[in-house]
């Protein structure tokens, strides 16, 4: 392993712990885990009642699972030097890659879509994992080609780069997270210093693309990208009044939900809407209702400020990280969160269309939780190792800023 | 060693604009951020208060519980009243708007289960749209084996159609002093609008007839309500609050079951009788029973009759169709306080008081029946074509001689102004009795002024001598009611003891059906008493020899009525009357009261085409006493047909 070889002869002999401990972003880290622990409450909340499961506390011990595993993770991640990853980049990928074709031929098949991967210990939903490896893998492909920035030829590679792994998202089918795939393919472009001619054509094409798939392609040739209800959920989302079905049903009881919450909410473990069943999922996609119900407009407004001041920390750790790599990586999670977060929290209260897309931290699902934790645990790792060299001193003068080149 | 700082390391050539576009980046999430804050602002803290309505909405049902109607019994004997109008469970089928679906397939195919009209259905359903929130009832008395059966097993084809328990009427006796009960139903737009039933709102059921109706105020309890809440299948989770119905208090009448059973019975055998007799015609027949001294009913009867049976669950088309058909001979009709008959020499008793009390006779006045009277070209027959001879006023009254009265008629006809009629008026005729029952008919009592402003020529306008002769044996213009007769009747019947002058006064006394009013536990709530309508002051002798009359009418060998009593051996005061109304055959008309010198029970019969109120409205009389003085049913025997 080259990394490790030019970054110390041993590499984890020369650790400092006091050192380490004295440079990890404390706000960063307990905000993640208030932001976890916030889930856990909620999902407790939202899931007491719930007449499918055997105990009470089942949603929240499966999610406790991914929480322990997640916290290690990211423990682990913030020791490791994030730039020894520009390294592996390939293999990255090529993972990625390969998780996603597994997951769509031996995947567990729930409700019309191949997106789990059973594990003896955890049901992992490979997209969530594959989100995270592809900011790592991406941002080092980027960081390479940072020579070619004028070059639209590279745009192109990089969109295929992404491209790639999202559409083997989008056939699962998961449209949600293929979107994100995109939102970081887009965010760690912007970041990198492309060409603001060649955003435009990016964005460009994205629009076209869009309106073909919605109107052209189906209209002209009668193709299918969009499984009906993905479009119903838009068309319910353009207008409501056509009260399509479930989809107008979630929508208006999860309005009714966050909205009737007011100010303080109705207390903890005490939303009607939530335990009398009219709000659908609301340990999942809808948990932000369950949030809007039971602790009102302030107990949103504090799950919101932590999101704040969680990307305020990665905004941050993205302007002092001592390569670019470190501060693609720390784009590649703002982009991540503020699209999760916006599209969920929007999609609860009818200014986005409903999709299946988690609302980070919160959300039950422990592959999007490890996932969540995990990336805090990377932005973690860039913090750290842009203030200190925690390994031996032979890393001393090195420019990291050429590691990647 | 040593840790060497790793800061600003970068080479700025990697990232010459690296701040801005975090700037940018950062700028989007300001922008997300006060987007989410903002709406979730307008949501929660402006539009929180209506959100939370939606919310209520979506968890709390509000159920009617129904408040059971109050029981209604007979006057009871020495134990316990016999309970006349139950109630019993039953289910019901309702409908809750906010929760109805795919209307244009549901109604449809409820209207074919419940079996009712769909566009009946269709305005029902859009009138229960006015509350969505609250279950208003479709149909009542489902079957449980086939309707709810059903509609619980696809239940999910029939979103907010809903199974609801409730309390129908009960008839322990089904077609049982149908009239005088009444039903009861759903009120009506007018009913809605009107002032008796003031509170209530549409899909109430109130009292529709009889004392169902007249008593609705007592009968009706109030509704309670229970506030539920329910998940998102509608399944009920936890009573939230109730208020509890208040059951309605039961009502006890004055009607005596037995008498009211040997009234039913005594008319049927009275129809019977008739069609014996060759009136096949016959095939309606009313009997009152009061106890003239308090006005109380004791029985009333009105036939061809119903079950009200039919009504619980509301009245198919079918069925009311076939009540209101013109074979049916109208069973819905009361005759007892709307039917209108000529009284005819029932009326007799009546017009000898007015000529007694007014001086045109006195009770030796002798009059010759030659078996016709005549005025002019124009001749009135007595019935008895042989002519009575020479009679007197007992002899009339007991012999039922027409030919007197005419003489006393013509008699009036020279008096100045309607003396007759003003003093029959005083006994009730011509105006209702003031029963405690809906709708009675006023009857008629005809005189100059009803004739002047009714008549049409010249000719039917003016009062005409025959005009007197006429009423004067209860025929020409005379209406009246069999309930109006009994209560005339029962006022010569209760006179008050003779005063120092030799007057007395007769009470006219208003007829009643309601007792008293108790609550569950049998707490006397209320009391009702008799009322008195009027007095009318007589000669005590000139009352005599009506009397005197009225008890040789079933006693006295000539008496028309003497062998309809025959070996009755308590001492009925009666008369008999047979009633023309051209084309139809005559109508049998009885009245009598009995013990003759302290009467404690009055009964009026009459027979609707059935010939002779000798032969067959006074055996259907005698019925009703026989029962009343606990005797042996007489065997019935055709009687030898008088008047």
């Amino acid at each position: 392993m080259s990394v490790l070889q030019r970054s110390s002869e041993r590499p984890f002999g020369g650790f400092h712990l006091g050192a380490y401990l004295k440079n990890v972003d404390w706000l960063l880290f307990f905000v993640t885990m208030a932001l976890a622990g916030f889930g856990l409450a909620m999902i407790y909340s939202a899931s007491y009642q719930d007449s499918n499961i055997a105990r009470p506390t089942a949603y929240v011990d499966a999610q406790l699972v991914g929480l322990v595993l997640g916290f290690l993770g990211m423990v682990v991640l913030s020791l490791f030097d994030f730039a020894w990853l520009t390294s592996w980049r390939r293999y990255l990928y090529g993972f990625t890659i390969a998780l996603l074709l597994v997951t769509l031929v031996i995947g567990e098949e729930r409700m019309g879509a191949r997106r789990w991967i059973a594990l003896s210990f955890i049901d992992l939903q490979s997209s969530e994992l594959a989100k995270l490896l592809i900011i790592a893998s991406f941002g080092a492909f980027l960081a390479e080609g940072v020579e070619l920035r004028g070059r639209f030829r590279f745009v192109l590679q990089a969109t295929a780069y992404v491209g790639v792994p999202a559409a083997l998202v989008f056939v699962q089918p998961d449209l949600g997270t293929s979107l994100v795939f995109l939102v970081i393919y887009f965010t760690m472009l912007l970041v990198w210093g492309a060409r603001w001619s060649h955003l435009a054509v990016v964005v460009g094409t994205l629009l076209a693309a869009v309106v073909a798939v919605l109107r052209v392609l189906p209209a002209t040739f009668d193709v299918h990208l969009l499984k009906p209800y993905q479009i119903e959920r838009l068309m319910v989302f353009v207008d409501p009044q056509l009260d399509a079905g479930d989809a107008g049903y979630q929508l208006a009881q999860s309005k009714i939900a966050v909205a009737s919450g007011m100010v303080t909410g109705k207390g903890f473990m005490e939303g009607t809407q939530t335990h009398l069943n009219f709000l659908p999922a609301h340990h999942t996609d809808f948990i932000f209702s369950v949030v809007g119900e039971e602790l009102g407009f302030v107990g949103a407004a504090l799950l919101l400020g932590l999101y704040l001041l969680l990307l305020w920390r990665a905004f941050r750790i993205a302007a002092e990280s001592k390569n670019l790599y470190g501060s693609l990586l720390a784009a590649g999670v703002i982009g991540v969160l503020l699209f999760q977060v916006f599209v969920n929290v929007g999609m609860t209260i009818g200014i986005m269309p409903i999709t299946g897309l988690p609302l980070p931290f919160i959300s039950f699902g422990s592959s999007s939780l490890v996932t969540f934790l995990l990336a805090s645990g990377l932005l973690q790792s860039v913090h750290i190792h842009s203030r200190v060299a925690l390994y031996g001193g032979r890393v001393k003068g090195e420019p990291y800023g050429q590691l990647a080149t | 060693m040593y840790l060497e700082p790793t800061r600003k390391q970068r080479s700025p050539s990697d990232d010459p604009s690296l701040g801005m576009r975090l700037g940018i980046l950062a700028v989007v999430v300001l922008l997300a951020f006060s987007v989410l804050g903002f709406r979730l602002w307008f949501l929660q803290m402006i539009s929180g208060d209506q959100y939370t309505v939606m919310a209520d909405n979506n968890r709390l049902r509000t159920v009617t519980i129904e408040a059971p109607r109050g029981v209604v019994y007979d006057r009871g004997g020495p134990d316990e009243g016999s309970a006349l109008v139950e109630n019993r469970a039953g289910l019901s089928v309702g409908i809750l708007p906010m929760d109805l679906r795919n209307e244009e397939q549901v109604v449809p195919r409820l209207a074919s289960i419940l079996e009712v009209p769909e566009d009946e259905l269709w305005q029902k359903i859009e009138t229960a749209k006015e509350d969505p929130y609250v279950v208003t009832v479709l149909k009542e008395d489902v079957s449980e084996d086939d309707v709810v059966a059903y509609l619980e097993e696809h239940r999910v084809e029939f979103p907010g159609v809903r199974i609801e328990k409730a309390y129908l009427r009960d008839y322990p006796r089904d077609a049982f002093g149908t009239h005088l009960l009444g039903y009861v139903g759903e009120i009506s737009e007018e009913e809605l609008q009107g002032e008796k039933f003031r509170p209530l709102k549409a899909g109430a059921k109130v009292g529709k007839d009889g004392i169902e109706h007249t008593y609705d105020n007592f009968l009706r309890g109030v509704d309670g309500t229970s506030t539920v809440e329910v998940d998102s299948a509608g399944r009920p989770k936890r009573e939230v609050s109730m208020s509890p119905p208040l059951p309605g208090k039961n009502l006890w009448l004055t009607i005596d079951s037995s008498l009211q059973d040997a009234a039913e019975r005594g008319i049927a055998e009275g129809i019977e009788l008739a069609q014996s007799q060759g009136f096949a015609g016959a095939d309606a027949g009313v009997v009152v029973a009061l106890d003239p001294r308090s006005g109380e009913v004791l029985a009333m009867a009105s036939y061809p009759d119903y079950p009200l049976s039919l009504w619980v669950g509301g009245m198919g088309d079918q069925e009311y169709a076939t009540l209101t058909a013109e074979d049916s001979n109208n069973p819905l009709f009361d005759r007892a306080l709307k039917g209108l008959y000529p009284a005819a020499s029932t009326f007799k008793p009546f017009v000898a008081l007015a000529a007694l009390e007014n001086d045109v006779i006195t009770p030796d006045t002798v009059f010759t029946d030659p078996g016709f009277y005549q005025i002019g070209q124009q001749r009135w027959k007595c019935w008895e074509e042989d002519g009575h001879g020479e009679v007197n006023l007992v002899e009339a009254i007991m012999e039922s001689c027409d030919t007197y009265f005419y003489n006393v008629g013509h008699k009036f006809y020279k008096r100045e102004g309607p003396v007759m009629q003003d003093f029959v008026r005083q006994f009730g005729f011509g105006s209702p009795t003031g029963i405690d029952l809906p709708d009675e008919y006023f009857g008629r009592v005809p005189d100059k002024d009803w004739k002047k402003e009714k008549g049409k020529t010249a000719e039917d306008k003016a009062w005409k001598p025959g005009d007197d002769v006429n009423l004067s044996i209860g025929q020409g213009d005379l209406l009246t009611t069999p309930l109006q007769l009994a209560t005339g009747f029962a006022a010569i019947a209760n006179a008050s003891t003779e005063d120092a002058n030799g007057r007395v006064k007769l009470n006219l006394l208003v007829p009643r059906l309601a007792l008293k009013v108790t609550d569950n536990a049998g707490n006397v709530e209320h009391e009702v008493e008799t009322e008195k309508r009027a007095e009318i002051e007589v000669d005590a002798d000139d009352l005599r020899a009506v009397k005197r009359g009225l008890e040789l009418v079933t006693s006295e060998v000539g008496g028309t009525a003497r062998a309809a009593f025959e070996g009755f051996p308590v001492a009925v005061a009666g008369k008999t009357g047979t009633a023309e109304k051209k084309p139809e055959d005559d109508y049998a008309w009885f009245m009598g009261y009995a013990p003759a010198d302290q009467p404690e029970i009055l009964v009026v019969a009459l027979i609707e085409e059935g010939g002779h109120g000798s032969s067959v409205a006074a055996p259907v009389v005698r019925r009703v006493l026989e029962r009343y003085f606990q005797q042996e049913p007489s065997v019935l025997k055709q009687l030898e047909v008088s008047e």
